[in-house]
C-alpha cells in the first residue's frame, strides 16, 4: 500500500463522515477539560496551541469545521490548560517510531509493514517490563500513523518528574550494561547478564537479543567492527535456543563486551526518549487522521492482531482513482 | 548493641535523644565525658588537645572535617577520627548531626554545596560506621534500619521516587518483580526460584541482593532524609523569626572548613591544579567529543536542540564562566562580559557556524532560532542582544551528559576522559588543566590560548545552579 499525503479534501471527508468523537479514547475523553490540544493546521507543525475543549460536543464541533492537518493533546493535566498552567501530573509515555527503529531491516525511506511490524516487536517487549517489573496496568497502546506510543496511566508514575521518568527508559530499553562482576563475603563472582534470568540483567538480555537478530553487515555500531558483524551474523542461530554462553565464546569475550556495549547505547534510541521526559508534551490525538501518510490514529485493543494496514486506514484511501 | 540512631539520626530513637536534650542552652557548654570518649578509645591516634571535640559543636564541625579531609587531602590518617566510629559517641554524634543539619538549613538552604558535603559526609560515615561492625551485628543493623525506613514488607519500587530522582540509586539496580522490590530470600526464592537452572537460588540471592543492596539501600535513604530534613529546616526558618545565633556561627564555621581545601589542595579532585579557573579564550582542542560533533553541522534531526539548547550555554559558559559549577553561583553574562564584546565577537560567530553546518542550515527555514539563542543567554526573546533585555530570562548551563544523551543522542560518543565526567563543561575544563600541566604552553601554536587558564580540572555536576541543567520547557510534539 502506498502512503501517500491526505489532500485537503479528503481530510474534510474523513472528519465529516467518518471520524466521531467517541472514537477519542475514554482515558482522553474524560478528562477533556484538564488538557491542552495543539493543531496543525497546513502542515507545518503544530502552532496552534493551548486549545482548550469544555466538553466532547466542542470538540467534535472544532473538528468537523477546521479538519485539521493533525491534531494533538497533551500528556498533562492542568487546572488552567488555557496557560499551560497549574500542572497536575503527566502520563507517562514512550514514542516507538517505525522510521527511527536503531536496527531497521527493510531501509526503506518512510514506514513500511517490515518496520511497522519491528516497531510492534518493540512495543510488545516494551509492555513485558512495564507490567512484569514495573507492575504497572493502567497502559494503553496507539497506533500513531508512523509507529507506536505506549501511555501508562498508574496514578503512581503520573507525578513522577524527568529525572525519574529518564531512569525508567534506560531499565526499560536497556540502554546501560549490567555490571558482571558480584562479590559476597570477599569473594568475587562473574555473573554475565544471560545468566540471570530476572530483572534487569534479563530485561537488558532480551533487548540485545531483539538486536543481534536483526543486526545486519551495514547496521552503524560504535567500537563494533565488521568482522565482529559477520561473527554475530554466523553465530546467532545459537540465541534462538539462548546459547549465549557459546554465542559469546564464539564472538570471543572481549569482542562481545564491546559488542553488547555497542548495543546498550543503541538502545537508547528505540523509543525517543525526549518525549518520555518532557511533561508537557502534546501527542497525536488517538483517532484523528495522520495525514502525512493517510492513516488513523489508533487505540489498539488487541496489540497481536493489530495490523496497521487492515485497521488504521480510512475509508477514502480505498476511493482513491489510482487505487 | 549499637543503636540505630549512630546510623541514623532521624530515627525515631534519634528524635528522643533530642528531645531528651530540650534547648540549645548550654550547647556551647564542655562535655567532659565526650573528651573522656574520644581519649581513651584505642584505635585513636593521640592528637594535640585542641584537636579533641570538647562539646557538641566541635563534635560537629569534626564530622564535616573528617569528610572533607577524606576527600582531599593525600596525608589523611583516618586514625586521627577513630572516634567518629566509636559507637559510645551516639548521644553526642547524634545532638550534633542535628545541630549541623539546623545550621545549614537556616544558613545556605537545601541547593547549597553545604548541603551536598552534609548529606555526602552522613552517607560515608554511615557506611564507615558499618564496616566497623561484625558481619552479623552490621546485618542486623542493616535490616533493622531498613525495617523503620522502609515502612511495610511489600515496597512498590516507586516508593523510591525522590532517590530516583535525585540519581542516588539507579532504577535498574533494584530487582524488581510485579512492581515490588525483592529484598527478602523468601521471597527471592518464591518469585524467581524456579527460573534459576544450573545454580543455587540462595546463593543467587546472595550475590545479587545479599548484605550489598540492602546496604546501599539503607545508606542512601539515610542520605535521602539527611536532604529532606534540611530542606524542612530551610522552609521553616524562612517563616520564622530570627534563627539561633549559635546556629549561625556554627553555619559560617562549616563554610570556612569547606573554602579550606580550595586554598590548600584544590577542591573536588585532590590533585591540585590550584586557583581559580579564569575565564580566556577557547580552545578548540579542549572541546568534547559532542562539541566537535555539533560544530561540524548537524545533518539529521534535532538541530534546534543541538544549537539552541546543546551549543549555546557550552559555548558561552567555556568562553566567559567555565567554573560555573564549582562556583556554584548563578552570573549573568554581562558579568562577565559588560561590553557584550566577547559574546558578539566570539561566542555568537561559533554557535552561527555551527548552524550554518547543519543540514539545511538551521537559519535557513528557522530564522526565529536566533531569538532563541538569545534567550538562552539570559536576553529575553528579542532578536537583538540588549542590555535593558538581559534577566528576562535565564542563562542556561549546559547541559549534562546524562541529557545530552537522552536529548541527542547521536551526538554522543565518548572517549576516555568522558568516563571521568559528567558534564561538557568539565571535560572542556579538565582539558585545559591538562594541556596547561602536562604539556607547558610553548610547544604548540594550538594551546598557547590557553596557557593562561587554569583550573583543577575534574569536577563532577549534573546539576547547577539556579534554574539551569535546563530540560528545556518547550513541549513539542510526537
Amino acid at each position: 500500500m502506498e502512503l501517500k499525503p491526505a489532500t485537503p479534501n479528503e481530510r474534510r471527508q474523513y472528519y465529516r463522515e467518518e471520524w466521531d468523537v467517541k472514537n477519542v479514547p475514554d482515558f482522553i475523553r474524560n478528562t477533556l477539560i484538564q488538557r491542552e490540544f495543539g493543531f496543525d493546521h497546513i502542515g507545518r507543525g503544530p502552532n496552534d496551541r493551548y486549545r482548550v475543549f469544555r466538553n466532547s460536543d466542542d470538540l467534535r464541533k472544532f473538528m468537523r469545521v477546521r479538519t485539521p492537518f493533525a491534531a494533538y493533546s497533551s500528556v498533562a493535566f492542568y487546572n488552567n490548560p488555557k496557560r499551560r498552567g497549574g500542572w497536575i501530573k503527566a502520563e507517562l509515555v514512550f514514542d516507538v517510531d517505525a522510521k527511527d527503529i536503531p536496527i531497521r531491516t527493510c531501509g526503506c525511506d518512510n514506514v513500511c509493514e517490515i518496520c511497522l511490524n519491528q516497531a510492534k516487536d518493540i512495543v510488545m517487549g516494551l509492555l513485558d517490563t512495564l507490567q512484569g517489573d514495573l507492575g504497572l496496568k493502567n497502559i494503553n497502546v496507539v497506533y500513531s500513523g508512523r509507529g507506536y506510543h505506549i501511555r501508562v496511566l498508574d496514578d503512581a508514575v503520573m507525578a513522577m518528574d524527568s529525572d525519574v521518568r529518564s531512569q525508567i527508559v534506560k531499565y526499560l530499553v536497556g540502554a546501560d550494561v549490567p555490571r558482571s562482576e558480584y562479590s559476597s563475603h570477599g569473594m568475587k563472582y562473574n555473573l554475565e547478564h544471560f545468566t540471570i534470568p530476572f530483572g534487569y540483567p534479563q530485561v537488558f538480555t532480551h533487548r540485545v537479543k531483539q538486536a543481534l537478530l536483526n543486526l545486519t553487515p551495514d547496521t552503524e555500531i560504535d567500537d563494533v567492527s565488521k568482522d565482529i558483524k559477520k561473527a554475530v551474523i554466523k553465530n546467532r542461530e545459537l540465541l534462538h535456543d539462548d546459547q549465549w554462553g557459546i554465542f559469546r565464546k564464539a564472538i570471543g569475550p572481549v569482542r562481545y563486551g564491546r559488542l553488547v556495549k555497542g548495543i546498550a547505547s543503541l538502545n537508547l534510541t528505540l523509543v525517543d526518549a525526549k518525549v518520555s521526559i518532557d511533561l508537557k508534551r502534546i501527542l497525536r490525538l488517538p483517532s484523528s487522521l495522520h495525514s502525512g501518510v493517510s492513516m488513523k490514529s489508533t487505540l489498539i485493543k488487541n496489540l497481536e492482531t493489530f495490523d496497521p494496514f487492515q485497521d488504521a486506514v480510512p475509508k477514502f484511501v480505498y476511493e482513491r482513482d489510482d487505487k | 548493641m549499637v543503636s540505630i540512631s549512630f546510623l541514623n539520626p532521624l530515627s525515631p530513637e534519634g528524635k528522643d535523644i533530642v528531645r531528651e536534650l530540650g534547648s540549645f542552652d548550654g550547647i556551647s557548654q564542655d562535655i567532659p565525658e565526650l573528651r573522656r570518649l574520644v581519649t581513651r578509645n584505642p584505635s585513636q591516634e593521640i592528637v594535640a588537645d585542641e584537636e579533641i571535640p570538647s562539646n557538641y559543636l566541635e563534635l560537629a564541625l569534626k564530622r564535616i572535617e573528617w569528610y572533607v579531609k577524606k576527600k582531599n587531602d593525600r596525608e589523611f590518617n583516618s586514625r586521627r577520627y577513630s572516634f567518629l566510629s566509636d559507637q559510645a559517641i551516639t548521644k553526642y554524634d547524634v545532638i550534633s548531626f542535628y545541630l549541623l543539619c539546623q545550621s545549614i538549613g537556616v544558613k545556605f538552604g537545601p541547593n547549597s554545596r553545604e548541603t551536598r558535603v552534609m548529606v555526602e559526609a552522613q552517607g560515608d560515615l554511615v557506611q564507615e560506621r558499618l564496616g566497623k561492625l561484625s558481619l552479623q551485628e552490621g546485618r542486623l543493623m542493616v535490616d533493622q534500619s531498613l525495617q523503620l525506613l522502609l515502612k511495610g514488607d511489600t515496597v512498590h519500587w516507586t516508593f523510591f521516587q525522590e532517590l530516583l530522582s535525585t540519581r542516588k540509586i539507579r532504577l535498574t539496580e533494584l530487582v524488581l518483580d510485579q512492581g515490588e522490590l525483592i529484598l527478602n530470600p523468601e521471597d527471592f526464592i518464591d518469585r524467581f526460584g524456579s527460573r534459576i537452572k544450573h545454580r543455587n537460588p540462595s546463593s543467587m540471592y546472595q550475590l545479587l541482593i545479599g548484605d550489598e543492596l540492602k546496604e546501599l539501600l539503607m545508606v542512601k535513604m539515610v542520605m535521602q532524609e539527611t536532604e529532606d530534613y534540611i530542606k524542612q529546616v530551610h522552609e521553616k526558618a524562612r517563616i520564622m523569626v530570627e534563627p539561633n545565633p549559635i546556629l549561625l556561627e556554627l553555619a559560617e564555621e562549616v563554610a570556612e572548613i569547606l573554602a579550606e581545601p580550595m586554598q590548600s589542595y584544590g577542591y573536588g579532585s585532590g590533585r591540585g591544579g590550584g586557583g581559580p579557573m579564569k575565564a580566556g579564550p577557547l580552545n578548540s582542542q579542549a572541546f568534547p567529543p559532542c562539541v566537535k560533533k555539533a560544530l561540524e553541522g548537524i545533518k539529521s534531526g534535532g538541530r534546534n536542540d543541538a544549537i539552541v539548547l546543546f551549543m549555546t550555554p557550552f559555548v558561552s559558559y567555556a568562553r566567559l564562566y567555565p567554573d560555573v559549577f564549582r562556583m556554584n553561583l548563578s552570573k549573568r553574562v554581562s558579568d562577565q562580559d559588560p561590553q557584550l564584546e566577547i559574546t558578539q565577537n566570539e561566542i555568537l560567530p561559533l554557535i552561527y557556524e555551527a548552524a550554518q553546518r547543519c543540514v539545511p542550515p538551521l537559519f535557513e527555514d528557522q530564522p526565529q532560532e536566533k531569538v532563541n539563542i538569545n534567550a538562552k543567554l539570559g536576553f529575553g526573546m528579542h532578536s537583538e542582544l540588549k542590555m535593558e533585555h538581559e534577566g528576562e530570562t535565564t542563562w542556561y548551563t549546559p547541559m549534562s551528559c546524562e541529557k545530552i544523551k537522552l536529548h541527542l543522542p547521536h551526538l554522543c560518543r565518548p572517549d576516555e576522559v568522558c568516563k571521568k565526567i559528567g558534564n561538557p563543561l568539565s571535560y572542556y575544563n579538565r582539558m585545559l588543566w591538562e594541556v596547561r600541566t602536562l604539556k607547558p604552553a610553548d610547544d604548540s601554536g594550538s594551546t598557547t590560548a590557553s596557557a593562561e587558564n587554569s583550573s583543577e580540572g575534574v569536577e563532577e555536576n549534573n546539576g547547577s545552579p539556579g534554574k539551569g541543567g535546563t530540560t528545556p520547557d518547550k513541549p513539542g510534539e510526537a
